[in-house]
């Protein structure tokens, strides 16, 4: 008796959650609202489905617009208590139909998901996306199932983890904490915002692409995949670069000099760059050296494989 | 003394409890307000007591009462009856019955518990052993060496050859899965109870005999996340994500298998040591992903 009743709630609920699905889906038509917020919003929202762009604009406003979806709506977290503008800004989905909350989600979906913010503006985004693209906000947290992610000229610093996708940056700086699980990492012309701000990276079994980092502390790891780091190594900074079996490849001007530690197990290891004070040890069976390279020994690098190879190569 | 006191009699019979009921609240609620008798008790009860300790020997002295002799006739009785009637004669009040039937109760729940014990024993075990590279000096020959290329072009097939592959060998010496541990899953495995108490006892032996300091917070931290996300990756991991990460294992633990067994070869290899170390943290992280998808999606719910 009692498994019966349960077996008609369950079929009762799961119709109720279909009908619910289908009525907002078939709700087509955009959805668009804006809103005045102070110039550091911070705002967060979750996304279940739909290619998300995100915008910085010089307006102290939030406009939101949704193409093939649920219909968006705004709740204020926190006020600024001298302006009353908007600090914290929820961007959250709603059924269009009785103007009520989609439910304990919230999260909005469409084919497009469209939101300009303040250029100093942090955006906190969770979910699941096809595609995201940010651009310039001074800050980014995003963390989806699946999905590239794109950010471009974002000032403060990047958190960026995705699961199944790319992750690419450009033009950024601040500090960087990419991550992703089966895709890969390319980042190009990244900068410290503060002396201390650290790139890392790491992927499991997609490649990683450093180009024109200039960051003090750069990490980069990839369990099967590569690592390609294409600049100059700056004074006293600090390269960490591992991957199990993936190949490490330096692109490096000839003037770069630092102190190489490279360990490279069962793979192999070439330099066209000339190395000073070579020393391998002959006791083990795994491979490794430490050199100077170059006229100083400002920068370290650290360089680490199990079976791939490690080239540092002229730029 | 006034009237009231009682003669030495009465005080006699109330130190030996021969007084009827009211006639002892009488004599106790007297004692109380009147110094005299209670000095003239007090002297009775002190006579009374070397009176006592004088024959006490002839007090102590075993003379069968009847209600012993009942006892002793009723044993008699007893050891003529059969079992089943003395069993039935038990049996015969409901309080008895469901006394046994309580005990029975706990009988089979500590029995369960037992059970249960010896399998959370059993899969500590065989953590130990997947987390373990246990090496025996012909390790080479009885798992053939694999590398990534063929790991990754071939993965369907190790599986296939890793099930028929036994966990323990002759010597009763458990012999190292290396890279395939992930790959085989647990019902495919040979019966826990096939791993004898003795090469259990070397696992755990051996887990404690580092070759890397930390190695066994890598080893136990592994564990944890492993259990977490073993229970979780069938939904979590879609199938092409579920190959990449089962791969990306194998890969981790093949450095850490071949690492180890070349710490053992030269225990001064700092690059091995430096590799090892670098394996088990991306073996850490690999399962550290999978944990957190499981989170982010477990949040979006």
């Amino acid at each position: 008796m009692i498994l019966f009743s349960l077996t008609i709630l369950f079929s009762v609920g799961n119709a109720s959650a279909q009908t619910v699905k289908v009525s907002l889906s078939e709700n087509k038509a955009p959805s668009e609202k804006s809103i005045l917020v102070d110039a550091k919003v911070y705002i967060s929202m979750c996304v279940s489905e739909g290619k998300v762009k995100i915008n910085g604009w010089e307006r102290n406003e939030i406009r939101a617009f949704v193409s093939g979806g649920n219909s968006v709506n705004f709740e204020v977290r926190k006020k600024n208590e001298q302006t009353r503008n908007p600090l914290w800004v929820e961007v959250v989905g709603f059924e269009a139909g009785n103007n009520k909350n989609v439910g304990a989600g919230e999260c909005l979906f469409g084919e497009e998901i469209e939101l300009d913010v303040p250029l100093n503006a942090t955006i906190d985004i969770k979910g699941n996306a096809s595609e995201t693209n940010v651009n310039a906000v001074s800050k980014a947290r995003v963390k989806f199932q699946n999905g590239d992610i794109f950010f471009n000229n974002v000032a403060q610093g990047i958190e960026a983890t995705t699961f199944e996708g790319d992750v690419t940056v450009e033009n950024s700086s601040g500090a960087m904490n990419l991550t992703t699980t089966t895709g890969n990492i390319v980042a190009f012309n990244v900068n410290p915002k503060e002396i201390g701000d650290i790139f890392k990276s790491r992927t499991t079994s997609g490649a990683i692409t450093l180009q024109q980092l200039e960051f003090g502390q750069t990490e980069a790891n990839s369990s099967s995949g590569s690592i390609r780091f294409t600049g100059a190594i700056q004074n006293g900074g600090q390269y960490i670069f591992g991957t199990l079996n993936g190949a490490i490849t330096l692109s490096i001007p000839q003037s770069s000099s630092g102190k190489l530690n490279a360990s490279y197990g069962f793979g192999a290891f070439n330099s066209e760059l000339p190395l000073k004070n070579v020393v391998k040890p002959n006791t083990s069976k795994t491979q490794s050296l430490t050199a100077l390279l170059g006229t100083s020994g400002d920068a370290t690098l650290n360089l680490e494989t199990f079976s791939g190879a490690i080239r540092i190569k002229k730029q | 003394m006034n009237n009231e006191c009682f003669d030495i009699g009465t005080i006699q019979a109330f130190l030996d409890g021969e007084l009827a009921a009211d006639l002892i609240e009488k004599v106790s609620g007297h004692v109380a307000s009147c110094d005299e008798c209670a000095i003239f008790l007090a002297e009775a009860e002190e006579e009374s007591a070397i009176a006592f300790s004088a024959l006490e020997q002839e007090f102590n002295t075993f003379v069968p009462t009847r209600r012993l002799w009942t006892k002793i006739n009723d044993s008699i009785q007893k050891e003529e009856k059969s079992f089943w009637q003395t069993v039935e004669a038990f049996f015969s009040t409901q309080a008895t019955v469901a006394f046994a039937s309580l005990l029975i109760v706990c009988g089979v729940f500590t029995w369960l518990l037992i059970l249960d014990g010896e399998k959370k024993a059993d899969d500590l075990a065989e953590i130990f052993q997947k987390s373990e590279s246990l090496t025996v000096p012909n390790i080479d020959s009885i798992v053939p060496e694999t590398t990534f290329e063929q790991i990754s072009t071939t993965a369907p097939n190790i599986k296939k050859t890793i099930d028929k592959k036994p966990a323990v060998s002759a010597n009763n010496k458990t012999v190292d899965r290396g890279i395939k541990t992930s790959l085989v899953k647990k019902e495919n495995l040979v019966p826990r109870n096939a791993v004898p108490l003795k090469a259990k006892s070397e696992n755990v032996a051996l887990m404690t005999s580092e070759t890397v300091p930390g190695e066994d917070t890598y080893i136990r931290t592994i564990a944890t996340l492993e259990k977490t996300v073993d229970s979780r990756k069938d939904e979590v991991l879609k199938s092409s994500a579920r190959f990449v990460f089962e791969r990306d294992l194998a890969v981790s633990d093949d450095a850490i298998k071949k690492m180890k067994v070349e710490i053992r070869r030269n225990p001064k290899d700092e690059t091995a040591k430096q590799i090892l170390r670098a394996s088990y943290q991306n073996k850490i992280d690999l399962l550290n992903s999978v944990a957190d998808k499981t989170e982010l999606m477990a949040s979006l719910r």
